[in-house]
């Protein structure tokens, strides 16, 4: 069933040139998690804010559940469109204790439903024996949990999250994202998530939106974005992909360290660029070789080595750990993806 | 990064609540030079003794003449106080916070003239908008009746200024910049998230206003408030001038008139006792008053729209700024033209030598000015112990230099007046006397500004001047003080600004023919001379308008 449909959403702020968001359209099912991704000033967060309420569209049309919110004539405010939200600063309550924070958004029920209902999203958040601290007492983590407890208690039909992990030490990061995805599913419930941490938007996001200047460049499944990217935007965004210019022959794609057989939609001797990211280039030490080594980054379980092309170009490639070679080693670099790559038109500018 | 937020040093001043979050993370170290923590203790000696001189005279006063005062006075003092401390406290939350509110998160017409407007009051004295004010309506010969007689050809009814009413009405229009300032460094500092969570939990806009907005400002406008409370706790002028008896002014008479030190001890001790409980309320608030939701991702709370209530705020707000700072100013200004234009008053105004004009100015500048430099220079140990070497001894003693927040000018002078006559007959009736007590009331001010300045100077330049050689001294004097002289400078136009302002101290203590301007004021509007008063106070007024400027100045928000 479709929770959210979005059509044509557009927002322009009237100091800045170009539309924060333009043309944004996805839908999205129930129990879902939409993961929107981008870098800064994007425009993901304002469709997060258009979605809640909180910033009017100035075109296009939200509807929620089958009911339009906000469209050219309608706008409904937030505090109507029971949808809840987590905020990157969490923005609890700090005259409110942890029992009554998760409580605000239960007003008008009995005191003993609202008891028993703070009392699951306490459980649930492994957070009862702090019901009576206040927010100030309580950890980065605890607050990340209580905001979420807050935002889900009131059943809302739809959660918002804007950049909730962001401010978080790294590892609890990695523990937190763990708990709230397992409790997000626990609960059924349907949520849209804002990053600009490409990793996170894989990790949580059942679907992610790739945003970049106020438009959606591809919408998607995890595999779909990360392995067919849409736009080189995309494949540069979500992949740290280098770009190897090629042109197009009867038998593939002719590049500078060799012939990459695939087919392409491209016609022949179409200028191309391949996407190619670290773990699809393999070389090996050859005096006679295409390139050489300018750098090795050690990362633990595995070597980076930064290879440099005869044309100038760099490509990164991994390798095991334990093979240490010299900077500046000639060596042959080749293609062993062993899986279609993204091929884009070549751009003027690179 | 040298220095953080320079916005909202003021409202810093007035309560160190706000203070928190601009506060560099501090480090500790156990062993402080015992130099800098004798230096701070004998400060707080300074300020201890004539505090606890007081309680020892009340306490050792007869025991007939606390049962005297018992049975008759001092209950009808404590209420009577007690219910003008209350309803101006109340009358000042409410116009001042809902006045911030206006220029802060709404979109009001002419806010930001608005903020200036709200905040200039403070450099009106609330005796001479008293006296303004008591010209204008007094029920006989008051201006506005003998207007609306004139006009309707018979008296007409208007509300007299005298008594509880009136100085209720003239203290809460004259204090209010104080919750003004603060709430409205509240409102802005607030996030805006915190509103629209609670919109995105089911609140519409005006249940997000009052049930997240202002109980989240809750202790901060809770310390402005007590701030407000010590305050008219400790006021004599203006309830002298309209009439209404409280424990000051009740301490002024048994001093000045009958001159029974005994029953001025007594009542001296009850009401410092009183002031205690509200300074010690008020340290405790700020003690636990915290920002939970200050950090980087801080964006300004979107403005209200108004809509069409906005036309009738802005009257109401423009209400406000009128009866508290265009009346009185104007009243003063068309005073003081007129002086000019009499050739007799005009004469009166400038006579020469040590009852003139410039002999009173002169008077007034220099006494504060040294109170002033005073201040803040003995607040500097205190604030460097308190701040660079945190601890339970050095806290004690940065609380107990707040003390002179709870010690009303008259208590000050009756202190001074027993202590200097036993201790340092030398310095009796002379103006040195006078700078004392101004120095003493005033250095909780010289404090709060010196540990704000301090504050956010981080320890590590400090640190680096030691590493580079220095000694301890070269680093404050080489490094340290240059950064925090602005703050310092600041903290000394606060204490130039009040010091100036002060009456009963003076009165009490300055010796015979010592006048000041606001001596001066006070004598020629008590006999009745308000054209002739009027340059003085007009003066007053101009001279405490530019300390005040320049603090206003430093904030973010009135630049």
């Amino acid at each position: 069933m479709t929770k959210l449909s979005v059509q044509h959403l557009g927002k322009q702020y009237t100091q800045a040139a170009l539309p924060a968001v333009e043309d944004v359209s996805f839908e999205l099912e129930n129990g879902e998690i939409l993961a929107l991704v981008g870098p800064s000033g994007c425009g993901k967060t304002t469709t997060l804010r258009m979605i809640a309420g909180l910033e009017r569209p100035d075109a296009g049309m939200i509807c929620l559940n089958g009911q339009v919110v906000a469209s050219e004539s309608r706008f409904m405010p937030p505090e109507q469109r029971g949808v809840g939200m987590v905020f990157q600063d969490h923005a609890l309550f700090p005259h409110l204790n942890v029992f009554e924070n998760i409580a605000f958004g239960l007003r008008g029920r009995k005191p003993a439903e609202t008891k028993q209902v703070v009392g699951e999203m306490l459980d649930l958040v492994g957070l009862a024996s702090l019901a009576k601290r206040f927010p100030h007492a309580l950890s980065g983590g605890e607050r990340q949990r209580v905001a979420l407890a807050r935002a889900l208690a009131p059943r809302p039909v739809l959660v918002l999250m804007d950049e909730p992990f962001s401010s978080l030490d790294t590892d609890l990061r990695l523990v937190m994202r763990e708990q709230v995805r397992s409790l997000i599913k626990v609960m059924h419930a349907t949520v849209i998530f804002v990053t600009h941490d490409q990793e996170e938007a894989l990790y949580m996001g059942d679907r992610l939106a790739v945003f970049q200047q106020g438009r959606l460049e591809q919408i998607g499944t995890p595999e779909q974005i990360f392995q067919a990217s849409a736009t080189r935007f995309v494949a540069a965004f979500m992949g740290n992909s280098s770009f190897l210019p090629g042109e197009v022959t009867l038998d593939g794609i002719h590049t500078e360290i060799g012939l990459l057989r695939q087919p392409v939609d491209f016609p022949v001797t179409a200028r191309v660029e391949v996407a190619i990211r670290a773990d699809d280039v393999d070389f090996r030490s050859d005096p006679q070789g295409n390139s050489i080594i300018v750098d090795r980054i050690f990362r633990g379980m595995q070597n980076i080595y930064h290879l440099q092309l005869d044309s100038g170009l760099l490509l990164q490639a991994f390798k095991e750990h334990t093979l240490v070679l010299p900077i500046g080693e000639r060596v042959q670099t080749v293609i062993s993806a062993g899986h279609p790559l993204c091929v884009f038109h070549e751009v003027d500018c690179v | 990064m040298l220095k953080r937020g320079k916005t909202l040093m003021l409202p810093a001043w007035l309560s160190r609540y706000i203070d928190v979050r601009h506060a560099v993370r501090r480090r500790t170290s156990l062993a402080f030079p015992l130099s800098l923590a004798g230096l701070a203790g004998l400060v707080a000696l300074f300020v201890a003794i004539p505090v606890v001189y007081i309680f020892v005279r009340a306490a050792g006063a007869d025991l007939d003449d606390w049962q005297r005062l018992l049975q008759a006075r001092i209950w009808k003092l404590l209420g009577n106080t007690l219910l003008l401390v209350a309803a101006v406290t109340g009358g000042t939350l409410l116009i001042g916070v809902s006045m911030a509110w206006l220029t802060e998160r709404t979109d009001l017409p002419g806010r930001k003239i608005l903020r200036w407007m709200f905040a200039m009051p403070l450099a009106i004295p609330a005796y001479i908008g008293g006296i303004v004010h008591l010209a204008l309506l007094r029920p006989r010969g008051g201006l506005l009746p003998q207007m609306l007689e004139n006009l309707f050809g018979q008296p007409v009814l208007t509300p007299s200024p005298l008594g509880f009413f009136g100085a209720a009405f003239i203290l809460t229009l004259f204090t209010f910049p104080y919750v003004y300032l603060l709430s409205g460094a509240a409102f802005r500092s607030q996030h805006a998230s915190l509103e629209e969570s609670a919109r995105m939990l089911g609140y519409n806009a005006w249940q997000a206003v009052f049930f997240v907005t202002l109980p989240a400002l809750r202790p901060g406008l809770l310390a402005g408030a007590l701030l407000v409370a010590l305050d008219i706790l400790g006021e004599y002028g203006t309830v002298a001038l309209l009439r209404y008896e409280t424990f000051s002014s009740a301490i002024f008479v048994q001093l000045s008139g009958r001159y029974d030190r005994s029953a001025a001890a007594v009542l001296s001790g009850v009401l410092v006792t009183l002031a205690m409980i509200i300074l010690w309320t008020e340290l405790r608030v700020q003690g636990q008053a915290r920002f939970t939701q200050m950090d980087s991702s801080w964006r300004p709370a979107p403005l209200a729209a108004l809509g069409r209530w906005r036309y009738l705020m802005l009257i109401v707000a423009l209400g406000v700024v009128f009866t508290s700072l265009l009346v009185p100013v104007g009243v003063l200004l068309a005073w003081s033209v007129q002086s000019f234009l009499d050739p007799q008053t005009l004469q009166e105004v400038f006579r020469t030598g040590s009852r003139g004009f410039g002999s009173f100015a002169w008077n007034s500048l220099w006494t504060s000015t040294l109170a002033a430099l005073v201040a803040v220079t003995l607040s500097l140990p205190v604030a460097l112990f308190s701040v660079r070497h945190s601890g339970w001894i050095s806290r004690f003693i940065a609380r107990f230099c707040q003390v002179g927040y709870a010690i009303p000018g008259v208590v000050i002078a009756l202190s001074l007046v027993l202590l200097v006559n036993r201790a340092v007959p030398i310095l009796y009736a002379t103006p040195f006397v006078v700078v004392i007590a101004y120095v003493l009331r005033h250095m909780p001010q010289a404090v709060r500004a010196s540990e704000a300045a301090l504050n956010q100077l981080s320890p590590a330049l400090e640190e680096a001047a030691r590493i580079s050689g220095l000694t301890a001294f070269q680093a404050f004097r080489h490094v340290t003080l240059p950064l925090i002289l602005p703050g310092l400078l600041a903290g000394g136009a606060l204490v130039f600004l009040t010091s100036l302002k002060e009456l009963p101290a003076t009165l009490l203590l300055r010796p015979a023919g010592f006048d000041t301007l606001a001596v001066r004021v006070w004598v020629w509007a008590a006999d009745g001379f308000y054209v002739q008063a009027a340059p003085a106070a007009l003066f007053l007024v101009l001279a405490s308008a530019l300390p005040l400027f320049f603090l206003l100045r430093r904030e973010q928000i009135f630049k």
